[in-house]
């Protein structure tokens, strides 16, 4: 768990928190795009670049909260929750992108499985 | 103006409203369950939890600092990883504003607009928009995204909740609705050879860099290292194509 900072701690800790660490670094690049927006190409390599490594990083958080996950999630088998995280990738590849029948499915392998074995 | 004249301009925001709640606004909220779960697991209010779904609106960015806190990452890496995970806003909000911008609008709706803009948002935006007359586009764009947080930030206090309320298995299957859900959108949003690549190495480098770096800054190396390298190959694989 991640200490508050000593300085700032108290009651609204947890507030100003989300409001430095979250809420900042995310609203600033819609607030950018806006001062930005007649000038920056879209079609440009800088923006393609930046759209994969935010796509690799989304993937790096997935690979993280599945193989050391928090709370309960720890303990599911490892073997259930990689298999969560196969399903739904194979049903929107079958089925031509039905997202809600991926996650469905991919929650029933995952609470089926613990279910079973926990 | 009178009244049914207001109601007139009123009317694209309900219609938007509407057919986000048909399906969109609870695909969403469902992904945001687990936001829930997490914020509960790290100890904090539940405050906390449904106003980083008004403020931050965005899952990778609410999923990041829980998990990472969780983690005991450093809050410098804390934001920096968040920082990276949005800048997709950058690319994406460009996109967007053309479609929204009208004559005479002032800054300020245009930031507001903006804050709107997160995969589903933008994804459905940049389909159902350009179907619509252009003044009738900002209206019906804000109605759509108002029902979008609204059932959002029900599904993150109903998460918070339940999660201490059901089944250990439930309460797993609440935990990992995020990265079941954030694994489906990237496969669905994957357009060719990089994408797909980014997303195999994203998921490969992550145990590699949370044993060689960790401390929360694997995750941001990891991203920087796999997107990199999904982009040189892509461009390699282009030029290739392009000189056979």
């Amino acid at each position: 768990m991640t200490a508050p900072i000593a300085l700032l701690d108290g009651p609204w800790w947890p507030y100003l928190a989300l409001l430095l660490f979250a809420v900042i670094p995310t609203e600033m690049w819609r607030w950018l795009a806006v001062a930005f927006a007649r000038r920056l190409d879209d079609g440009s390599p800088w923006l393609e670049w930046v759209r994969l490594v935010a796509t690799a990083l989304l993937a790096g958080v997935v690979a993280k909260l599945m193989l050391t996950p928090p709370g309960v999630l720890a303990d599911v088998p490892l073997l259930v929750r990689l298999a969560a995280i196969a399903v739904p990738v194979a049903i929107v590849i079958l089925t031509n992108r039905r997202v809600m029948l991926a996650v469905v499915a991919a929650e029933a392998v995952l609470i089926g499985g613990a279910w079973w074995l926990i | 103006m009178s009244s049914l004249g207001r109601w007139q301009r009123l009317r694209p925001a309900l219609i938007g409203f509407r057919d986000a709640l048909m399906l969109p606004a609870w695909v969403v909220g469902l992904g945001l369950v687990g936001v829930g779960s997490l914020a509960r697991d790290v100890g904090y209010p539940v405050e906390v939890a449904v106003l980083s779904t008004i403020l931050v609106w965005a899952g990778p960015s609410q999923v990041l600092f829980f998990a990472s806190i969780a983690a005991g990452a450093a809050w410098s890496a804390i934001a920096l990883a968040i920082g990276f995970a949005s800048l997709r806003f950058l690319p994406m909000t460009i996109a967007l504003l053309p479609l929204l911008r009208r004559p005479g609008q002032g800054v300020g709706i245009q930031i507001l607009m903006s804050h709107y803009v997160a995969v589903t948002a933008w994804t459905e935006a940049l389909r159902r928009l350009p179907a619509l007359p252009p003044e009738q586009r900002p209206t019906y764009f804000l109605g759509f995204a108002n029902a979008l947080i609204l059932v959002s930030a029900l599904c993150t206090y109903a998460g918070y909740y339940l999660a201490g309320a059901v089944p250990v298995p439930v309460a797993a299957g609440l935990l990992a609705l995020s990265p079941i859900f954030f694994m489906t959108s990237l496969t669905v949003g994957a357009r060719g050879f990089g994408d797909g690549l980014a997303i195999f190495l994203g998921l490969a480098l992550s145990p590699v860099a949370s044993w060689a770096i960790g401390g929360g800054f694997d995750l941001l190396a990891g991203g920087l290292v796999g997107g990199t390298i999904a982009f040189a190959a892509q461009r390699w694989r282009r030029r290739a194509r392009a000189g056979a």
